[in-house]
C-alpha cells in the first residue's frame, strides 16, 4: 500500500509520521479513519484580510487593506498580526483548525494553497511563536525576510490545543486579489500499540507518510498540548542497530499514550 | 514548485503616441485613484522568473509594442533595456504563441518589466500577454 492517495493523504490503515525538529522525537499515528472522505477540498475564499487593516511594507513604510482579501504590493503580515481561518459553527469560530485536547482520536492534516501561488507563507506554532530559524537562533527568517518561507503552498499538520498562525507575504508590486483552498484530512487515528512496529515505522523499513512540522522552538504551550492530548511528547528516533534499546525505550512511553 | 498565469491586459489612451501600457488582470485590484491604479510595470517575486508565454497585440495604426526589463524596476526612474519589440506597420492584430518563452528573471528582488506602444499617429493600441511567474527552469 503506498503511504499516500493521489492528493497526498493517508489512506485508511496507512501509517503517519510527524517529526518534530525541536525534540528529535516523533509521533507515530495510524489512520483508522478518515471521516471526510471523497470530501477532501475546501474552497475556502479570500484571505480573512479585512478592509483598511494595515500591513507594513517590504520597501518601508505601511499600506491599507484597500477591500477584504486584498493583499497589497510589496505588503506582508507582521507576527502580531498572524491569521488563523475563521468559519462559522466550528469548535473555534476564530480557527476552523483549533479542536480541543479531549478530540485527541481526531487529526487534521491540512495543505493550504494560496492563489496568487507567488504569495509567500509561514506558520507560527502556536500563534505568536514564529519558528523559522537559520544557524540556531542566529538568525529569524520568514515571509519578512529573504528565506524561510514557502510559496503557495505549505503542508502541516494541526494538533488538538494549539492555534497556529499563518503569515503571508506578496513581494510583487501588485495589489492582488487572494484565495485559499484547503485539502484536508480529518483523520480518526490511534498510535500503534507494538513497539517492534513503532521502531520499524521509525527506522523506515515499514512505510509511513513523513511530515516535518516546523517546529524549531519548543515552547510550554507544544509542550503541554503534546501531554494533555496524547500523554507523551513523541518517540525518539534510534539507529537501525539499536532496536532492543529502543523497543525498551518505546514499551515504556506507550504506557503512558492517551490514544 | 510555484507556478502562477496572469492574463495580462492593457490599452493605451488612444490620444498619446507613447506611452506605458496600465496593465489589468483577474487578480489585480485596481481603483482610479492612487495607489490603487493599475500598474505599468510588473515586479518579478524575488528568486522567481517571469516567463512570457504569448502576446496578442491589436491596433487601430501602425504601432511599435515593446516589452522593457529593468535590473531595478522599484526605482523611481528605472534604467530600461528592451527585450522583444513586435511592429504592426498598419491597423490589424497579431497572435503569437512562444514555445519558448521571454525569460525575466528576479535575482534580486528588484527586476521588473514593462509594456509600451509608440505610434507616429496616436490610435488605440491593445495588448495582452500571458505571463507565468515561476521557479521552475
Amino acid at each position: 500500500m503506498r503511504e499516500v492517495d493521489e492528493l497526498g493523504l493517508v489512506p485508511e490503515g496507512g501509517y503517519l509520521t510527524i517529526f518534530i525538529p525541536a525534540t528529535g522525537n516523533a509521533f507515530v499515528f495510524r489512520v483508522k479513519s478518515r471521516v471526510n472522505r471523497g470530501f477532501e477540498r475546501i474552497h475556502y475564499g479570500p484571505l480573512p484580510l479585512p478592509a483598511g487593516l494595515m500591513l507594513p511594507s517590504y520597501v518601508g513604510g505601511a499600506i491599507p487593506v484597500p477591500v477584504a482579501g486584498v493583499m497589497p504590493g510589496t505588503t506582508y503580515i507582521p507576527s502580531e498580526l498572524a491569521i488563523s481561518f475563521p468559519f462559522r459553527g466550528v469548535f473555534s469560530e476564530t480557527d476552523m483548525w483549533y479542536i480541543p485536547k479531549d478530540w485527541r482520536e481526531r487529526l487534521f492534516h491540512v495543505i493550504t494553497e494560496v492563489t496568487p501561488k507567488w504569495l509567500r507563507i509561514d506558520v507560527q506554532i502556536p500563534k505568536g511563536v514564529t519558528q523559522g530559524r537559520f544557524q540556531r537562533d542566529q538568525v529569524s527568517t520568514g515571509v519578512d525576510k529573504p528565506f524561510g518561507f514557502a510559496r503557495g503552498r505549505i503542508e502541516l499538520i494541526h494538533f488538538p490545543e494549539i492555534h497556529y498562525g499563518y503569515r503571508f507575504g506578496n513581494d510583487t508590486n501588485l495589489n492582488v486579489y487572494t484565495g485559499v483552498d484547503f485539502t484536508y484530512a480529518e483523520y480518526i487515528i490511534e498510535v500503534p500499540k507494538s513497539p517492534d512496529l513503532i521502531f520499524d515505522i521509525l527506522t523506515r523499513r515499514i512505510p509511513s507518510k513523513w511530515i516535518t512540522m516546523p517546529i524549531t522552538i519548543y515552547n510550554d504551550t507544544i509542550k503541554r498540548a503534546f501531554l494533555e492530548t496524547y500523554g507523551i511528547e513523541g518517540f525518539p528516533l534510534y539507529r537501525e542497530d539499536q532496536r532492543s534499546e529502543a523497543v525498551s525505550a518505546y514499551s515504556s512511553i506507550l504506557m503512558e499514550v492517551m490514544v | 514548485m510555484v507556478r502562477e498565469i496572469l492574463t495580462l491586459k492593457g490599452e493605451s489612451d488612444g490620444s498619446s503616441t507613447s506611452g506605458d501600457f496600465p496593465l489589468y488582470s483577474d487578480l489585480i485590484y485596481h481603483d482610479t485613484s492612487a495607489p490603487w491604479t493599475p500598474p505599468t510595470r510588473i515586479l518579478i517575486p524575488y528568486g522567481l522568473k517571469a516567463k512570457i508565454w504569448a502576446k496578442r497585440i491589436a491596433a487601430q495604426g501602425a504601432t511599435t509594442f515593446t516589452i522593457y526589463w529593468s535590473k531595478d524596476a522599484t526605482a523611481m526612474s528605472p534604467a530600461w533595456e528592451a527585450i522583444d519589440v513586435e511592429v504592426l506597420s498598419s491597423a490589424g492584430e497579431l497572435a503569437l504563441e512562444k514555445r519558448r518563452p521571454i525569460v525575466i528573471r528576479s535575482l534580486t528582488g528588484k527586476e521588473g518589466f514593462k509594456v509600451s506602444w509608440s505610434q507616429s499617429t496616436a490610435s488605440k493600441a491593445y495588448v495582452e500577454l500571458e505571463v507565468e511567474f515561476t521557479d521552475e527552469e
